[in-house]
């Protein structure tokens, strides 16, 4: 078995020259500034303070944080129930359905995007239709409905996938194991199936979480300018102000709030995986 | 299977490598401009008159040219905006341009050698114009009388009578212009009182006026009358304009920012000769015409502009058209490392005090 | 109770599937307005199709965007699969570091990622274009692969490519008549999503292209000055394609197994 450890090699050089030299470059920037004097980089933390200290910024962080995980919960509870009703289809019924759930991200996201700003504008579709009721306009686009619902949109089949994955593996005799042993279904699915579901969770949170907390793309086309996200600051940052070393700061400070919660994810992981070892 | 497999991959990389190498022995041009800013006619007449290949990039902001420019691309023509080429010019960027080899230049119009639309590059030694325009007040007539735009001017976008009614332009440069000539303040300025005060303005109206800041959709937006007032481009109020007769345009007398996008060679560019037929090209008639035309921007050939404003030409009686020129209120921008900055962060506070 | 069940999840599922589909529904049928508009349909028309076809840079962009995807995609795969495996078997420690590494890309806002790929490319003055873009792509969907074969091999039972071993199979065979078709779900959704990364991409392709390489969402983003719907019609034509190609990975499987059973009657009667 050992051999194949000796798999994880050329990863491991190809990762440290495009992942981890890249990141350095970032960290190098971060804490230090281009100086006006002889030496161009100067050790500091003064961009961490500049961010750290302004209520506005940490205000911007908490909608992003807030949106992320609104995001993330809302993928959940539309995408395990998908998921499970899939994995409990045919082989081929379940190829076909996984298909037909990633097919839209293939399409092209700013485009998709685009097309909600057509649905849900105030002569749009949706408010065309209510019109019929004579009720409406309802402002839909710029507004926190549309962003979060452009998020789920764009990250919804991420989460569907991993669950799925987890469910479709699963080992089904355990489950007629735990009826046999007289377990109610509610039972079954609380301490057999979701349990052992776990990991496609986590990883899906890993998948809509990380990229949500640093979109600017969604909520810049739905919720208008206003709408200032962490990453429209470092975007803002990187291009119009040319402030590389603010940027790269607040990206850091950005990373460790994102690695922390994976850390706590992960503790949580590893508890449920002792329960479900307990059954 | 896998040997099926191996096949296709194979054929992928035959297939990209064979891509690569390019075609042939054509002259190659490569230019580097903002998208949906020229007619698709334009380079494929070009390619065809001179026999050459011409490689198109699009940038959607000057700061974004910017950051490839100073990571080395190579380009042999730009288009970017004003400031952005004073700032190339300082930094050594760009190499001169001959004009004798500019054989259209004549046919510029005056006014872009003039003050202040000339203020950038005052010869004309590294930049050869390509649209030119004005920054100001789209209003929708029927819900938004002249005479309140008249007396109020920028500062109707603070007028809570029209709140929830509003387009603003999300990019830090255009807000913060509007309260800087409301105010009566340059707006180039870096004292920190007036700077201050500009955001004071805009946070006002973040939190008065339920804006919705945003950029090009504001183009649309307005063409299918969603809002009553916005801050565009002459060159998108035109198009506004012609597609929705509801709506008009308006330079403020406290003045306004006057803009000039001009073409420009780079030191680094591999044919610069190239790029000098290119420029020529692009200002004489027929192709400036055509141009403008598909377009909607000012052109800056003079000939050009006389064609289309005239009676029964495309743009007569389009107000947003043809920009206000010798107006001493009028500005160009500069370029500031400090007010970028300073102007970019509280920008971004500004938006984010809804 | 049974029916009601299985009537409420189809519904549900419905609803999913039909939350997905609208804004592409909405696209193409958009993609055939006579103006220009995103609102108003003002009439039926090709024009933007033929503006499409028409456009050099766009089909241009439009293979660009593909080709890369593919390459992309086999290539992570293939290493991100044997990469999984091979940490499946590894130590906690290094389990740890390249876990840790992966999280990167994968948590990093694009932009920064971006940068640092474009100072990176500077700084070893490696020209950027097609290799730049298609190296960015490969080194952001290699994460996402691990990611996804991972939990698969997390559930897989240890000890059966151990048991193949002592049978006398050789390591090889144990990776891939054991592991590897034991993965395969979680090989494919990897696969998939890398896909799906890299024919999206936009903010790491911008930085690291270069010399006229421009991809789809390039294109998208920087003609959109005003929408313009000739990119309607190009992202039509894409569902069009993906349809057709899911189609005959439906049918191909199909007839394969018909093709299959039919062997295996005769095989039977000739017993018999």
């Amino acid at each position: 078995m050992k051999q194949f450890r000796k798999m994880v090699y050329p990863y491991l050089v190809w990762s440290t020259i495009m992942i981890a030299v890249p990141m350095l470059l970032i960290l190098l920037y971060a804490f230090t500034t281009q100086g006006n004097t002889v030496t161009k980089f100067l050790f500091t933390f003064k961009n961490f303070k500049r961010f750290l200290t302004d209520t506005t910024f940490l205000n911007v962080l908490y909608t992003s944080l807030r949106i992320a995980v609104e995001t993330t919960l809302i993928c959940i509870i539309l995408g395990y129930p998908t998921a499970y009703v899939i994995a409990k289809f045919s082989e081929k019924a379940k190829l076909r359905w996984v298909l037909v759930i990633t097919l839209p991200t293939w399409i092209n996201m700013l485009v998709r995007t685009y097309a909600w700003t057509g649905i849900l504008q105030d002569d749009g579709v949706i408010n065309s239709f209510l019109s019929i009721f004579k009720i409406g306009p309802i402002p839909l686009i710029y507004t926190d409905f549309a962003v979060i619902l452009g998020m789920v949109y764009n990250f919804l089949p991420f989460m569907i996938i991993q669950i799925y994955t987890s469910l479709t593996k699963m080992d089904y005799s355990l489950k007629e194991a735990a009826n046999d042993l007289g377990a109610g279904p509610a039972k079954t699915f609380l301490k057999i199936t979701l349990p052992l579901s776990m990991p496609g969770v986590i990883s899906g949170i890993t998948l809509v979480f990380l990229p949500a907390v640093s979109s600017f793309c969604i909520p810049r086309m739905l919720g208008g300018g206003s709408y200032v996200m962490v990453g429209t600051i470092i975007e803002s940052q990187f291009l119009t102000a040319g402030d590389w070393n603010f940027g790269s700061a607040i990206s850091l400070i950005m990373a460790i709030i994102i690695m922390i919660s994976m850390y706590i994810t992960k503790k949580v992981d590893k508890g449920e995986k002792v329960e479900g070892a307990s059954v | 299977m896998k040997k099926k497999g191996l096949a296709l991959v194979l054929m992928l990389f035959v297939l990209s490598a064979l891509s690569l190498c390019g075609c042939g022995s054509k002259e190659k041009l490569k230019i580097y401009l903002p998208g949906e800013y020229m007619s698709d006619d334009l380079v494929p007449n070009f390619e065809k008159l001179y026999d050459v290949k011409v490689d198109v990039e699009l940038f959607d902001s000057n700061e974004m040219m910017y950051t490839k420019i100073m990571a080395g691309d190579t380009y042999d023509v730009l288009i970017p905006s004003d400031y952005m080429i004073e700032r190339l010019i300082k930094e050594d960027y760009l190499q001169k341009i001959d004009i004798s080899k500019i054989t259209n230049f004549s046919s510029i119009t005056p006014a872009l050698k003039e003050a202040p639309y000339n203020l950038f590059d005052p010869d004309n030694s590294y930049s050869v114009p390509y649209f030119w325009g004005t920054v100001g007040i789209i209003y929708n007539t029927k819900n938004v009388p002249f005479e309140k735009v008249q007396s109020e001017e920028f500062e109707i976008f603070r007028d809570t009578d029209f709140a929830g009614k509003i387009y603003f332009y999300d990019s830090e440069r255009d807000a913060f212009m509007i309260p800087f000539k409301s105010l009566g303040y340059s707006m180039n300025t870096s004292n920190e009182d007036e700077i201050m005060e500009a955001y004071n303005w805009l946070v006002d109206v973040n939190t008065t006026m339920d804006p919705i800041t945003v950029t090009d959709d504001v183009i649309d937006g307005m063409a299918q009358g969603r809002k009553d007032l916005a801050i565009v481009y002459s060159g998108d109020a035109a198009y506004v304009l012609s597609e929705n007769e509801d709506m008009s345009y308006y330079t403020p007398s406290c003045g306004t920012n006057v803009w000039v996008d001009a073409m420009v060679i780079p030191k680094n560019a591999s044919n610069p000769d190239l790029a000098h037929k290119f420029i020529d090209y692009v200002i004489s008639y027929d192709v400036a015409l055509d141009n403008t035309e598909a377009v909607g921007y000012a052109s800056v050939n003079e000939d050009v502009l006389k064609t289309v404003t005239a009676p029964g030409g495309l743009y007569d009686g389009n107000e947003a058209y043809l920009p206000r020129t010798g107006y001493e209120k009028d500005e160009v921008f500069n370029d500031n490392e400090f007010l970028r900055k300073r102007l970019s962060e509280l920008w971004i506070k500004a938006k984010a005090a809804r | 109770m049974n029916k009601k069940k299985r009537i409420g999840s189809k519904i549900f599922l419905g609803i999913i599937v039909l939350f997905l589909y609208a804004p592409i529904i909405y696209t193409m049928v958009f993609s055939f307005n006579e103006g220009k508009s995103l609102t108003k349909f003002s009439g039926f028309s090709f024009k933007w199709y033929e503006k499409m076809f028409s456009n050099d840079t766009m089909m241009e962009a439009l293979f660009y965007t593909i080709i890369v995807a593919i390459l992309a995609t086999i290539i992570s795969t293939l290493v991100g699969t044997v990469t999984a495996i091979g940490l499946s078997k590894s130590r906690r420690a290094i389990k740890n570091v390249v876990e840790q590494v992966n999280q990167l890309p994968i948590m990093n806002p694009e932009i920064v990622t971006a940068i640092g790929l474009l100072m990176l490319f500077s700084f070893i003055h490696f020209e950027k274009g097609f290799f730049t873009m298609l190296l960015a792509h490969i080194m952001f969907c290699i994460p996402y692969v691990i990611l996804s074969v991972m939990p698969k091999l997390r559930t897989l039972n240890p000890n059966l490519a151990e048991a193949a071993m002592d049978l006398g199979a050789t390591p090889w065979q144990a990776l891939t008549k054991v592991i590897v078709p034991e993965c395969m779900p979680g090989i494919i959704s990897g696969a998939l999503i890398a896909f799906t990364m890299s024919f999206d991409d936009f903010v790491i392709s911008y930085f690291v292209t270069g010399n006229g390489v421009s991809n789809i969402s390039i294109l998208v983003y920087t003609e959109s000055r005003r929408i313009n719907p000739s990119i309607n019609a190009l992202s039509t034509i894409i569902v069009v394609i993906i349809t057709i190609a899911l189609l005959l990975v439906n049918i191909i499987p199909s007839l394969a197994s018909k093709k299959k059973s039919k062997v295996e009657s005769i095989k039977e009667e000739n017993i018999k």
